[in-house]
């Protein structure tokens, strides 16, 4: 089994008609969903939010088969994510695209859960504490995307949940929990 | 009865003494030899397994699967069954599938067989196309016009008819910029690494 780092790779990526979009539907709709799913997949594991569509993603290239995507059938794959809500172009351009492997309201949810097990339902914390502190090492918010970070609380302050406050000049934005 | 269900090579023989008496053991699953021997559950039961490997797997493979392949995933299936299945078991079971009229099918393509699950009509152009895929799991127009001595709008409708029907993927990354038409019927995705051509 081909790995890309610790990530398993499925088998149909070591078949090369999978990195040319097939013009039959039947096989498309196969191709696209198989995609989908490994995009995602790696992107949770290897906790990749944002795709570059114009720089080179390990997952898009198989030099074992010398095959890779083609920009047009990135766009597709892409797409069909955003369609779902999985994905979301960053630009009119389509040349970043952030990949929610998780939904907003899910981070949401995973955020609280780290509350209640960290006993904070009352505390506050910095944005980069929730990132990158002691607390959330080995959690799934370790390293989680600040944009994706931010509407995660800003989904919270809607419900009460947080607040979120700016610090002066020199720190970080905290938010306020009240969960 | 236990070698019913745990010994392949018992099961043929039994399938041979029973043919020289005259005697079908499947004819009816409430014959007196299903319900005696089990022997009815057995292929019963490896004929719904069998339809539902080939329903998913057709999107992949456009309803036509290796024997072989498909022997592969049903031993990962029957993992905790422990029971061998032989090339023999599985055509015994298709052929009752056969008489449902579902369309299910073993066909002889080259030196592979092949098991069909949609009502595709294969030509002959087809069959040698399928055959020929068989070295390298893809064929190319060009490749086609070659070894089949065929002009190339023959090749190409052959090959563009297997296309519309699911039976092949395109693929134009080759860096010789010839397309290729990939079968997974002949060589599936768990034999084709390295054989990136």
């Amino acid at each position: 089994m081909q790995t890309l780092g610790n990530f398993k790779l499925p088998q149909f990526f070591n078949y090369p008609p999978y990195f040319t979009l097939q013009p039959v539907r039947e096989t498309r709709e196969k191709q696209v969903q198989l995609w989908k799913e490994l995009i995602l997949d790696y992107c949770k594991s290897q906790k990749v939010f944002i795709i570059g569509l114009e720089e080179d993603f390990p997952l898009f290239i198989n030099s074992a088969i010398e095959r890779s995507l083609s920009h047009e059938a990135k766009e597709v794959f892409l797409s069909s994510l955003v369609s779902e809500g999985r994905a979301e172009w960053m630009d009119k351009g389509h040349k970043k695209c952030l990949i929610l492997w998780l939904r907003i309201q899910d981070w949401a949810d995973c955020i609280l859960n780290f509350v209640r097990e960290n006993g904070l339902e009352n505390g506050v914390m910095t944005l980069e504490d929730i990132r990158s502190g002691i607390e959330s090492r080995g959690t799934e918010l370790e390293g989680i995307d600040r944009g994706v970070l931010v509407r995660a609380l800003r989904h919270l302050e809607q419900k009460g949940k947080a607040a979120i406050f700016k610090g002066s000049a020199t720190d970080d934005e905290g938010v306020k929990f009240s969960a | 009865m236990n070698d019913i269900r745990k010994n392949p090579t018992f099961r043929t023989q039994f399938h041979e003494m029973c043919a020289k008496v005259g005697v079908d053991p499947l004819a009816s699953n409430k014959g007196f030899w299903a319900e005696l021997l089990g022997i009815g559950d057995f292929y019963y039961e490896l004929g719904v397994q069998i339809v539902d490997i080939c329903l998913a797997t057709r999107s992949h493979n456009g309803g036509l699967i290796d024997l072989q392949e498909l022997r592969t995933l049903l031993s990962q299936r029957r993992k905790a069954a422990r029971e061998s299945v032989s090339e023999d078991d599985c055509i015994r079971a298709i052929s009752k599938l056969k008489v449902l009229g579902s369309g299910f099918e073993v066909i002889s393509v080259g030196k592979k067989k092949l098991v069909r699950s949609v009502p595709t009509e294969l030509n002959k152009d087809h069959n040698e196309i399928l055959e020929l895929a068989q070295a390298q799991g893809y064929v190319t127009v060009e490749e086609a016009q070659r070894r089949l001595s065929w002009s190339s709008g023959r090749a190409t409708d052959a090959l563009e008819t297997l296309l519309k029907e699911g039976l092949a993927m395109i693929d134009d990354g080759h860096r010789d910029g010839k397309r290729r038409y990939w079968f997974p019927c002949v060589a599936s995705m768990s034999v084709a690494t390295g054989a990136g051509g």
